[in-house]
């Protein structure tokens, strides 16, 4: 009798995203990487980005529209700047961030490149800004004897 | 419906209080009545949820802002300091746990003695030496990492699992407090860790996400409740929930028969009888149903002959200040969601009569936001010099403040957004109060100035009803406490509150830990009493 399902109802009806549409959405995730050029290897992450999406669709299930949205958006991008260009103009258009959002460009950044952002940041980009732990990275525990899995006070002080 | 033990609540006092009596007795007849719901723990896609967009799955069981112009709200401010409730509890499966940061700090024994050291409150009638076997039970019930060498607090038994280290944003706090002399120490948090004993409690994999813990490595009383009936063999344990005790009814002055509680799925009123019953609903709640089961025997409500219930409440002003600092040369930034270094200097015996306090060094200082910078579009290099250059940082805090009489809480003849009964809060701060906070600014602006930091204005104060307690105060005097010793309400032999409310001061820390020590202590307490050593 959870209150808060992790699982929408409407989730189970929907049909499966298409391949397509998981190539854009990694496409996209990628460039996340080489725009901030913070990911060099983004490869070890594609299943959770997939797994990431279907969890969203599972929990709202809005977003396979989203990402069916979002993947035709990008495919005009490209077409009128190429491809860099065309995320370098998704990550940095102001309007795209006003919220609510209105247009489709707005849709895909607010609703999909965002939440990639974090999820990327997450799996392990934040590490070329000079941190070894993030909120979100599953960092390790706390094991007596070993390193600790974030940077601390005592290893600066003896290093 | 008859059961032999009716517990009111479903948080961590409710369930550390089971979790004695079954395992002394596993046939236990138990029921517990939990007037909220469920929700769904240790799920990927509500944690990835909370990890992208910061949404927590459990903010609905909030007590809703109070009633403001443009918004009809719930609850009432009555007095001329606001105590908001919203944020402050999680009226749900599992109690406030749910959403609790897991400080586990000790009171210190000068606590115990606050009215004979300053005049101020009440003692409490049982001394820290009573009370310290219980801390370490619980600290190793809810799974505490902390330092077992720290001298703050006395101790007999070490910590279940060592503190985590000091992160690297602690250092120039650190180092600041060592130059002024201001002893710190590792905050105790509860986060399980390794063991090499048997234990279905995942270690904490530090992924700074505790609000929501993905393993269930911060202590959450739901978690708990959830093993003991799925694990823990236990046929005579019930768990209830939309289930809203309405009122306690009396067999005679001495002795409550049981409850009566509205079943919100089925609408129905639902009589239980018991033959003792644990008030284990939090300081706000569990008040207030005493307040409410009036009859001939108790007219102004149980308990309340001497118009104690329900006053003196107090809670802990939370204090944020902030400053700001040239540079960012370690590129310091949060890499944990919990704090690792608190300072209980100004906790101590010299400072009570004013007030005690302590210092936390926040994970989120120095406040660096990589998130927020690339999705504002952000370059790369513009976002390397970010992380470098100028940094806000901050300090918090809590102050220990002290029970008056005129402060206090009461029913509201309304239902909220959750249909219970609707909360009225009459409080004051002390005159006091302001020139406390400008000493401890005084405290605050030395550490900036070691820190290289100017500090910003005045704090940010939260009045927030997090720890409220002291409502239902335990004294061996009935003129001054509602309950006793062992937390039963006088003048009546099987009524029994298990909450903060009973607390008769709250020294300047946490009380969730203490809370937790108490209700160990009463199911030994209650053991003993029906002859189950």
């Amino acid at each position: 009798m959870y209150q808060t399902p992790a699982k929408h109802p409407l989730s189970a009806e929907l049909p499966a995203l298409d391949d397509a549409t998981y190539a854009a959405m990694w496409a996209l995730f990628c460039h996340i990487g080489k725009y901030w050029q913070n990911m060099p290897d983004p490869e070890p992450f594609r299943s959770q980005l997939y797994s990431f999406m279907l969890n969203r669709i599972n929990l709202r299930p809005v977003y396979r529209d989203y990402y069916l949205f979002a993947a035709a958006t990008l495919r005009g991008l490209i077409e009128q700047h190429g491809e860099d260009g065309a995320y370098a103009f998704l990550f940095t258009d102001t309007d795209a961030n006003k919220a609510p959002p209105e247009t489709a460009l707005a849709v895909t950044r607010q609703k999909v490149a965002n939440e990639f952002m974090a999820l990327q940041l997450s799996l392990g980009g934040f590490k070329a800004f000079g941190a070894i732990n993030y909120c979100g990275f599953i960092g390790g525990a706390n094991i007596p004897g070993q390193a600790a899995p974030y940077r601390t006070l005592e290893a600066d002080h003896e290093g | 419906m008859k059961v032999e033990t009716l517990i009111i609540g479903s948080g961590v006092a409710a369930a550390a209080l089971a979790q004695r009596l079954l395992a002394k007795n596993p046939n236990a007849s138990i029921l517990m009545l939990e007037a909220g719901r469920k929700v769904k723990m240790q799920d990927a896609a509500i944690w990835q949820d909370y990890v992208v967009s910061g949404k927590l799955p459990y903010t609905q069981y909030y007590d809703l802002p109070y009633p403001d112009r443009d918004q009809p709200g719930e609850n009432l401010s009555a007095g001329t300091t606001a105590v908001p409730l919203d944020g402050s509890r999680a009226l749900t499966y599992g109690g406030s746990t749910i959403h609790w940061g897991g400080w586990s700090f000790r009171l210190k024994p000068e606590d115990f003695a606050l009215r004979t050291n300053t005049g101020h409150s009440l003692d409490w009638p049982i001394s820290y030496a009573d009370l310290e076997p219980y801390y370490s039970q619980a600290e190793h019930y809810i799974g505490v990492s902390g330092d077992s060498n720290d001298p703050t607090v006395p101790r007999h038994c070490d910590y279940p699992f060592p503190a985590f280290p000091y992160t690297l944003e602690d250092q120039p706090a650190a180092e600041a407090m060592a130059a002024l002399g201001m002893a710190y120490s590792h905050l105790p948090i509860a986060r399980h860790g390794i063991t090499d004993t048997t234990s279905r409690h995942a270690p904490c994999q530090t992924t700074g996400t505790c609000k929501y813990c993905p393993f269930g490595a911060r202590y959450s009383a739901n978690n708990f409740l959830d093993d003991m009936q799925n694990w823990g063999n236990f046929p005579g344990l019930q768990i209830r929930l939309n289930s809203i005790v309405q009122e306690i009814s009396m067999r005679s002055r001495q002795q409550a028969g049981g409850v009566v509680y509205l079943d919100r799925e089925t609408g129905q009123q639902v009589v239980v009888e018991a033959d003792r019953i644990i008030v284990a609903a939090g300081t706000l709640e569990s008040t207030k149903l005493l307040l409410r089961s009036r009859s001939d025997h108790w007219q102004l409500g149980i308990g309340n002959d001497h118009d104690l219930v329900g006053r003196n409440i107090v809670t802990h002003p939370y204090f944020i200040f902030s400053g700001s600092a040239p540079g960012n040369p370690l590129k310091l930034q949060p890499e944990m969601n919990f704090p690792t270094l608190c300072s209980r200097h100004f906790d101590s015996p010299a400072e009570q009569a004013k007030g005690k306090f302590i210092l936390i060094n926040p994970p989120g200082s120095p406040t660096v936001n990589l998130l927020s910078k690339m999705q504002a579009g952000v370059s790369r290099l513009d976002m390397d010099r970010y992380v470098a250059g100028p940094r806000q940082i901050q300090l918090h805090g809590m102050v220990e403040i002290f029970s008056e009489p005129q402060n206090r809480i009461a029913n509201i003849d309304k239902l909220n957004h959750l249909g219970m009964q609707e909360t009225l809060v009459d409080f004051g701060q002390a005159a006091g109060f302001d020139p406390r906070m400008q000493e401890i600014q005084g405290h605050v602006q030395r550490l900036f100035e070691a820190m290289g930091a100017t500090m910003n204005a005045k704090p940010t104060i939260s009045w927030r009803a997090d720890h409220a307690a002291c409502t239902l105060r335990m004294s061996d005097d009935d003129s001054e406490g509602v309950t006793d010793r062992h937390m039963r309400v006088h003048g009546v032999d099987n009524l029994y509150v298990c909450s903060n409310a009973t607390f008769p001061s709250t020294g300047a820390v946490n009380p969730t830990l203490t809370l937790a020590a108490l209700a160990l202590r009463l199911g030994d307490h209650l053991n003993h009493a029906t002859g189950q050593p």
